[in-house]
């Protein structure tokens, strides 16, 4: 019988030398648990990338060293500390990897090309208008090329994919032009023939939730309660960093939607309030009213919640200016002593920023 | 205190390029020497450099005990317990009386780390953590070695990523001499002072990124 010892080699993972990201097929469960950490941290050592795996000091050099050579990871400047030998703290590195994202609202679709980080680099919106009622196709498949196209060439072997945020909400579905759910269903197939990226689908809430979890605020929360503020009021739970995703879940009237209402009874412009990334004007009353209204929606779905799991935190997420958010939390954390509420800070596009999520995870992540 | 082995061949004894292994750096100017001052203070570092050193070969001319295999184990034994096992070979192998390619020179090496791993000279006899170097590529013209090393400096420069590819299968640590210094125009294949003094900090920035825990 031959010494398999010294059977040819068989490399655990020799980065290839090629520029761009190696194939899906090579990327083994260790290595998928060293990136999962670097994307849950800021700074992660190789120390404590040993200990938090439990994988040798060797299995984690040579994965580092192949993750480096692929760019996707970078070396910071080493720490030196009172005792011991200095460290070297790895972080993920913001050009080794891009994505796409899109999220399909009832009003508009938004299309944004993020970094390994999160940081947006592209950004477009386009009018999802009632008016084609057939398709906004052409306009949406180059609203995406283009996206592509703004990143120089010799990147675009680093895109890792491209996600799709849809509405599952029945509620909001039924605000999207016609036939828009049939749309939808096959938009998945459409944009992976036409633009030849893989493409990764989700619910959108959901998304918008794992982009926080993944770039955002909720980063270092385990377990959290996280809604969605849009035209309606969405939540997701989050437990051990797992997002439950349920069919039906049920949205509340005490989104934007609603504010618009009351707004425009007074007779005034609310063109504002769908806008991204713009700061809204003070609505007055019927603001102060709204954001009353919705805490308290919210104060009773964690008071609901509460029963069942000894829930702590909570984070807002919306495409509504953060500082809107931050107002409605400390709402919250006032009528609610012990619940600690965090706006999220994935302005513009939480959904589209959370799609583009969805290749990461789904290449470089552990389940 | 942890204790570092490096095991070398002429690069790692210290021979001053277009000398003779008599012709020897000092101990402070040493590629092991500059490591152990950039490490400070709580490392041993243990110099084991002989010139013409192979990888797993007798060597017909210059005599058995060039064999880097044979001497290995006494020498792990020798100085156990051991941390880390740096180990820079391959350059030798090269020579034409071996008829060696880089690939088979990346195998003898693999035959040390095992042999490492199967003695496991560690604390609380362990395996150490071993770290494969592969020697900066000989240069093109290497003077009145050149029939001794016929075609040597082409495959010199594939050691790299062949020992790479061995480290990474054996799970080891790897380390490219070739991306911090280059051989010494003088004979092209000997690393001169200043050389030693690049590998060496190189070396020490490479062993504190192992990451070692707190010591008991």
């Amino acid at each position: 019988m031959p010494d398999m010892r010294f059977a040819p080699p068989n490399p655990l993972r020799i980065a290839d030398r090629a520029s761009g990201l190696n194939a899906v097929s090579v990327r083994g469960y260790n290595e998928r648990l060293v990136l999962s950490l670097l994307l849950q941290s800021k700074h992660i050592t190789r120390l404590e990338i040993g200990e938090r795996t439990g994988l040798s000091a060797q299995t984690v050099s040579v994965i580092v060293r192949s993750l480096e050579q692929e760019g996707l990871i970078a070396k910071g400047e080493a720490q030196r500390g009172r005792v011991g030998p200095p460290t070297v703290p790895l972080s993920l590195n913001p050009g080794g990897a891009y994505s796409v994202g899109i999220s399909v609202g009832h009003r508009q679709v938004e299309v944004v090309l993020v970094d390994f980080i999160g940081s947006i680099r592209s950004h477009a919106v386009l009018p999802f208008s009632a008016a084609a009622q057939d398709t906004n196709h052409p306009q949406f498949m180059s609203a995406i090329a283009k996206a592509i196209a703004d990143l120089p060439q010799h990147l675009h072997s680093r895109i890792a994919g491209i996600g799709l945020a849809l509405p599952g909400d029945e509620v909001e579905l039924e605000l999207t032009p016609r036939a828009a759910r049939e749309r939808f269903d096959a938009l998945q197939e459409e944009v992976e023939r036409e633009i030849g990226y893989p493409v990764y689908v989700q619910n959108d809430i959901t998304a918008a939730a794992g982009g926080e979890s993944m770039f955002g605020v909720a980063k270092h929360l385990s377990d959290y309660l996280f809604f969605y503020l849009g035209a309606r009021l969405h939540s997701r739970l989050v437990l051990n960093h797992q997002i439950y995703n349920t069919t039906g879940a049920v949205s509340f009237d005490v989104g934007i939607l609603r504010l618009e209402q009351e707004i425009t009874k007074q007779g005034r412009q609310t063109s504002e309030l769908w806008e991204r990334g713009a700061d809204w004007p003070s609505f007055g009353e019927a603001e102060i009213a709204w954001q009353r209204e919705l805490a308290g929606q919210m104060k009773s779905s964690i008071a609901a919640l509460k029963q069942f799991v000894p829930i702590t935190s909570v984070v807002l997420s919306s495409y509504a200016p953060q500082a809107v958010c931050k107002a409605i939390c400390r709402e919250l954390e006032q009528a609610m002593p012990g619940i600690s509420a965090i706006a999220g800070n994935i302005e513009r596009s939480p959904k589209a920023v959370g799609a583009a999520g969805l290749p990461f995870s789904s290449r470089f992540m552990v389940e | 205190m942890r204790s570092v082995l490096c095991y070398g061949d002429s690069n790692t004894h210290g021979q001053v390029p277009g000398g003779t292994p008599l012709d020897r750096y000092g101990p402070a100017e040493r590629w092991p020497g500059v490591m152990a001052r950039e490490l400070g203070v709580g490392w041993h570092i243990i110099e084991e450099g002989l010139s013409g050193r192979t990888t797993v070969r007798d060597d017909p001319i210059e005599g058995a005990h060039k064999n880097g295999r044979t001497y290995l184990r006494p020498c792990l034994q020798s100085h156990a317990v051991l941390d880390l096992v740096i180990i820079m070979l391959g350059t030798n192998d090269l020579k034409v009386r071996f008829n060696q390619p880089a690939s088979e020179v990346a195998m003898a090496m693999g035959c040390l780390v095992y042999d490492i791993k199967e003695l496991k000279p560690g604390p609380g006899g362990s395996v150490p953590e071993i770290m494969i170097v592969s020697p900066p590529p000989m240069l093109d013209d290497i003077k009145e070695w050149r029939s001794i090393f016929a075609g040597a400096p082409e495959k010199s420069r594939r050691l790299a990523l062949e020992f790479e590819i061995i480290a990474d299968s054996l799970e080891v640590h790897f380390f490219d001499a070739g991306s911090v210094v280059t051989c010494d125009p003088l004979d092209g294949f000997h690393i001169n002072g200043q050389a030693h003094a690049s590998l060496g900090r190189a070396l020490a920035r490479e062993v504190e990124a192992i990451g070692w825990p707190d010591e008991r």
